[in-house]
């Protein structure tokens, strides 16, 4: 049937051209409203022991030395404005940084876990990236789930002393494919398929987000080895303070 | 920088009651994600924008554009709920592609209309709190609230320095651009890490520093800024009462009424 297919062809085409006329195919954030209420309260409920878990770390660290707070809050500002800022994209249409491999790499994943909630609420408010309904489950995937793989890998490399640009850009790129996977399986939850359930719905979803994050990801692994040599090289001292070498002997 | 938060200084329903604006926002939002039913999105969607538009003064081409930044995500969202590969076609459409059919049903087309309604409806409560309500006035709001005060003063301050950084940031990226720093992928990369690098010490000299100029100041643990306090309006707060029971009527009678006949 070459007029089917025809249609089919042009649709897809059409599809395609829609990420490149796309304003700003921003990071994976659900946006307002998009899921059902009951979903929206679960995955708040599910991040609510990982929150504790990080406003209790960061309330010894601010009691240990108030100048943290500063630090902790100018961290988070650094977070925002990284994942605010257009970066180079391979298709011309802009993207933007996640910043959580960042994150997790610099300050840890009980630090992102808070730090990345705050900055979910001003990009929701700020920019309209993400939303106040689908707090929960944003914070979820991209402040909980993604730096903590990425911060599993990066020691994971650190441990079995492998080349170190190599680990850095590896759990950059696993933290962003995650959230984008833990993303896309949070939809299909809600909106299981009619034809082969939440598994095919997982497999649409993820489809669906491919050809902007799967780019995104590697830019943002580059991106993060860039920045993290960058500092290695020139802030040696504010790295120390920000307890990034930990107990690992400096190279 | 912040189109958003520019907006929001200008807005004529800038000093109506912060907590007034956070309760109409966070109900009529809550209303319109539980309910999911066009019925509702539909008042909702039309009564935000006369308030943004109409009584807030936003300009509505302003208005439009931000409304399409959710776009991409709510197109290829929806084409992942509305479209199907499966063996056996469905009701609505269905197009042969090779063994399979590339198909939906009709229900999966009206959940993904009721889904676009409904955020599109949510979107419009966020827009009426971020347009018409500025960041540290929520963050009073959110005071009451009892909001751990750690929270609050982290955000009051990560808040501040967003602008600080994006300043430098552009700052940065106007002289990157200048020296065709900017020219293809590869530099792009380079200086954008560049940029990525310098920005991260300069916030952590100037937190330094802020931290010198605060305790010299005598700060104590917690930031005391004066509010200006906006009495909350009785009548005000009646007309949002009202409104979003109306808006749960107008969602609960058809089914009340279907369930009794």
């Amino acid at each position: 049937m070459p007029e089917k297919k025809k249609f089919l062809l042009r649709a897809y085409i059409a599809f395609a051209a829609m990420f490149v006329i796309a304003p700003a195919s921003n990071a994976m954030h659900i946006m307002e409203g998009y899921l059902p209420a009951g979903y929206c309260v679960a995955w708040g409920v599910i991040c609510l022991p990982f929150l504790i878990a990080g406003l209790i770390s960061l309330q010894n660290k601010v009691k240990e030395n108030r100048r943290n707070l500063v630090l902790i809050a100018m961290s988070g500002a650094f977070i925002f404005v990284i994942s605010s800022l257009k970066i180079p994209s391979v298709s011309g249409s802009c993207s933007h940084m996640t910043g959580t491999g960042l994150g997790a790499i610099l300050f840890g994943p009980s630090a992102v876990s808070i730090l990345g909630i705050i900055v979910l609420v001003f990009q929701a408010v700020l920019l309209a990236h993400g939303g106040l309904t689908t707090l929960g489950a944003n914070t979820f995937s991209m402040a909980i789930a993604g730096p903590l793989v990425s911060f599993g890998i990066y020691k994971l490399c650190t441990h079995t002393k492998m080349n170190h640009r190599a680990g850095i850009f590896l759990a950059a790129l696993a933290g962003d494919l995650f959230t984008y996977c833990v993303t896309s399986i949070q939809l299909a939850l809600a909106y299981p398929s009619e034809a082969g359930g939440v598994a095919a719905s997982a497999v649409k979803f993820l489809g669906v987000f491919a050809p902007t994050q799967l780019p995104l990801a590697v830019i943002e692994g580059i991106l993060t080895v860039v920045i993290v040599i960058g500092l290695e090289t020139y802030a040696k001292p504010e790295l120390r303070a920000i307890g990034f070498f930990g107990n690992r002997k400096e190279a | 920088m912040l189109l958003i938060d520019r907006l929001s200084y200008r807005s004529k329903l800038r000093y109506v009651n912060a907590s007034e604006k956070l309760l109409y926002a966070v109900a009529t939002l809550a209303l319109c994600v539980i309910s999911r039913s066009v019925r509702t999105a539909v008042p909702v969607f039309a009564v935000n924008m006369v308030l943004t538009v109409g009584k807030g003064g936003i300009p509505l081409s302003r208005y439009m554009k931000l409304l399409l930044i959710p776009a991409a995500f709510l197109i290829a969202g929806t084409a992942a709920i509305v479209v199907n590969v499966s063996a056996v076609p469905l009701d609505a459409f269905a197009f042969p592609a090779g063994d399979f059919y590339i198909t939906g049903s009709r229900a999966g087309l009206w959940q993904a209309l009721k889904t676009c309604l409904t955020a599109l409806a949510a979107v419009s409560c966020l827009y009426f709190l971020a347009l018409n309500t500025v960041m540290t006035d929520i963050l009073g709001a959110l005071r009451k609230l009892k909001v751990p005060a750690l929270l609050i003063e982290l955000m009051l301050l990560i808040y501040r320095f967003i602008f600080v950084l994006s300043e430098t940031a552009s700052a940065i990226r106007v002289s990157q651009n200048s020296r065709l720093g900017n020219r293809n992928l590869r530099t792009g990369i380079r200086s954008f890490g560049a940029m990525g690098t310098a920005l991260f010490i300069l916030a952590l000299k100037r937190s330094n520093a802020l931290y010198d100029a605060m305790e010299s100041r005598c700060y104590d643990g917690t930031i005391r800024v004066l509010s200006g306090e906006h009495q909350a309006k009785a009548e005000e707060i009646l007309l949002i009462v009202a409104y979003e029971a109306v808006l749960a009527l107008i969602w609960l009678m058809p089914l009340w009424l279907e369930s009794r006949f």
